[in-house]
């Protein structure tokens, strides 16, 4: 490890290199600002949150019809999220759609169908219209960030924001760490972007591997973590994620099979899903999850999903589509010798993750305004770490209002960047350095499975009070033994930060599932002890932030903004 | 508790005789995974941490000569966990 700090000053942060922070950071550059972006992984060029390419791009297109309108899709909003959302900012991110749409084709994304030159939209999981566009997006991130690169943007890969910086509850930068040449670079910025995505390797699935996941597994909540640690709101932490996979492999490509109509049979051949919801397999994801999770729960398992009687040609299509998302889904295929055209696929529920509760537009995470601001002035939030998500399409618009918003903030800004403190500094790099010296620590992977069991058991698709109350003991008890962590080179380093992050996140999602005595969205946040919805007590957010002793709740209705809960008022410069 | 390398199961497979050694693996892996040392067209690239692999297959998708081959371990390929394991223990 180096012995001192790279020092950078820069107009704008950005934490993550998805859809989301490029996003945030091209309206920043087309404004004139210095924007550095640090990197955990080498993303800026494929899709962050899924690896390879995109399949499907949710948007409004304004082509005529009513339903094809912000207005409409709006209207829907409550109904899709069980009337938890924010609106405000779900409104927003809506009505700009068509705008960022048409910026994202200018930039050379071509959204059309190879064979017809249209654009072939689609109905899925429970939207009221064809708003997912099913298209081959593997160069989709490319010009997005070729933009950036374009803009001069500083991009630092294979690097970790491990503590952000905040004074009077104003973020003026960040530490971080290369894990390749062990440099450490402390940055200060007028105003910061963290989209470092969803939180990931929280629980177990079928194959028992923590980095077999749906969405990538190395976004492990880091800005959730760090925007916690700074101050800012969390809301709908208590909402779990969870997708239906083949059974061994957590991959990708639901949305594309059920669109394009796969059914999903039980043991009997019973296509059982229309008793769950009279849209059978076009229901919200949280509810064609929880379907397949109650016929396992009664016995009626192994849950298979079933494409033999679809045409050839809808056939060929999906098999294109699941190549896009997921590279390998097709060499998974073959080496297990299930053609998938013909024949019955074991489905197993994923593992969970933190991001939007199989809804869209309601996100878990960092509590934002319409400008995409948190509750720390100068720190803003954007795609799946964000309170409100929505796929590739909602990352990207919350991304590109997150940007416009810091050049908001930055223009409303005077004064100098404060003196970063060299003890902050020494204190984060020496903890580091404890890590690194432990020979006989606990190893990372312990802790993380630890971790992952006691959500599986008692923070996952069933809660109730007892077994939050022992997760949340357990999670404390792990918390305590951080410092014997052991990482026995600078990869390990970055992974024992990871662990920390995703321990700290199960802690706030139990403690948001204690708070929540209601059930919603099925097994999204299902308490056995409080089985229905109520929503006479319970149309409300929770909000979790830092206390004196480790994360606390508080509500507010959701008639409010989340903004409404911020301490730094509302005083949110003027879009 | 660490399972010493060797015994791993290790997805990225690389040939030898038509890797070219030219970094691009190493550069991909959103993973960290893979190791090779850059400018230097002798040694083959190594998979550092190979129980981190996502199974993405970037790293075969850029692969320039089709070098290298994402396999799947028994556990994923035919999987034996019960589901109704995963979904939770209730206290009473």
């Amino acid at each position: 490890m180096t012995d001192d700090f790279v020092r950078l000053d820069t107009d704008v942060l950005v934490v993550g290199g998805g859809v989301a922070g490029s996003m945030a950071a091209i309206p920043a550059l087309e404004a004139g600002l210095k924007v550095v972006i640090c990197e955990k992984g080498k993303i800026l060029d494929h899709c962050g949150s899924i690896g390879c390419g995109v399949d499907h791009y949710l948007t409004i297109m304004e082509s005529g019809p009513e339903w094809d309108t912000p207005e409409f899709l709006l209207k829907h909003v409550p109904e899709l999220t069980d009337g938890i959302v924010d609106m405000a900012v779900a409104g927003r991110v809506i009505r700009e759609m068509p705008r960022i749409f048409r910026k994202i084709e200018a930039m050379g994304v071509d959204f059309r169908d190879r064979q017809t030159g249209d654009y072939y939209r689609l109905r899925s999981f429970g939207l009221p219209g064809t708003y997912h566009i099913n298209f081959d997006g593997t160069d989709f991130k490319k010009h997005l960030g070729e933009r950036v690169r374009k803009g001069k943007a500083t991009v630092l890969m294979r690097t970790m924001v491990v503590q952000l910086l905040v004074k009077d509850n104003r973020a003026y930068g960040a530490i971080a760490f290369n894990f390749r040449s062990g440099e450490w670079t402390v940055i200060r910025a007028k105003s910061v972007v963290l989209a470092a995505g969803d939180v990931n390797r929280i629980s177990q699935n079928a194959s028992g591997l923590a980095f077999d996941s749906w969405h990538i597994p190395y976004n492990t909540g880091d800005a959730q973590a760090m925007g916690y640690h700074a101050g800012a709101a969390l809301a709908n932490m208590e909402s779990v994620e969870a997708t239906l996979t083949p059974k061994g492999f957590s991959c990708q490509g639901l949305n594309a099979l059920v669109s394009l109509g796969a059914y999903f049979v039980n043991k009997a051949g019973e296509r059982f899903m229309f008793k769950y919801d009279k849209k059978g397999e076009n229901a919200r994801r949280a509810v064609i999850a929880d379907g397949v999770i109650n016929e396992y729960l009664l016995g009626n398992g192994p849950i298979y999903l079933d494409c033999r009687h679809l045409p050839q040609d809808m056939l060929d299509r999906m098999e294109h589509t699941l190549q896009v998302d997921r590279y390998t889904l097709p060499a998974y295929y073959q080496q297990k010798g299930v053609n998938f055209r013909e024949e019955l696929v074991e489905v197993s529920v994923s593992e969970l993750s933190i991001r939007r509760s199989g809804v869209y537009f309601r996100g878990s995470g960092l509590a934002v305004d319409t400008n995409g601001e948190t509750a720390v002035e100068g720190l803003f939030a954007a795609g799946d770490c964000a309170t409100v998500s929505g796929g590739i399409s909602g990352a990207a618009v919350l991304g590109h209002i997150a940007g416009e918003g810091v050049v908001q903030r930055i223009r409303a800004s005077t004064g100098a960047l404060p003196e970063v403190e060299r003890g902050t500094l020494d204190e984060v790099r020496a903890r580091a350095v404890a890590h690194l010296q432990q020979k006989d620590g606990l190893p990372w992977k312990a802790y993380e499975e630890t971790t992952r069991q006691t959500v599986s058991d008692y923070v996952g698709v069933r809660r109730n009070e007892q077994g939050l109350r022992l997760a949340l003991d357990t999670l404390a008890a792990l918390a305590k033994r951080e410092p014997t962590l052991k990482a026995d080179d600078l990869h390990g380093l970055m992974r024992v930060h990871e662990a920390k992050n995703i321990r700290l996140n199960a802690e706030i999602m139990a403690t948001a599932s204690l708070a929540r005595q209601e059930t919603r969205t099925g097994s999204s946040h299902f308490r056995m002890d409080y089985p229905k919805t109520d929503d006479l007590n319970w149309r409300k957010f929770v909000i979790v932030e830092r206390g004196a002793n480790g994360p606390v709740t508080r509500t507010l209705s959701t008639d409010q903004p989340l903004s409404a809960a911020f301490s730094r008022g509302n005083a949110a410069v003027a879009a | 508790m660490s399972t010493p390398q060797k015994e791993m199961f290790n997805p990225i497979r690389i040939n030898p005789e038509t890797c070219i050694k030219c970094n691009l693996c190493d550069w991909i892996c959103p993973g960290d995974l893979i190791y090779k040392e850059e400018d230097n067209r002798e040694t083959l690239p190594v998979i550092k941490y190979p129980d981190e692999c996502w199974y993405c297959g970037l790293c075969q998708s850029i692969c320039p000569t089709n070098a290298i081959t994402v396999v799947f371990p028994e556990q994923m390929v035919h999987n034996k966990t019960d589901v109704a394991s995963l979904l939770g223990k209730v206290i009473e």
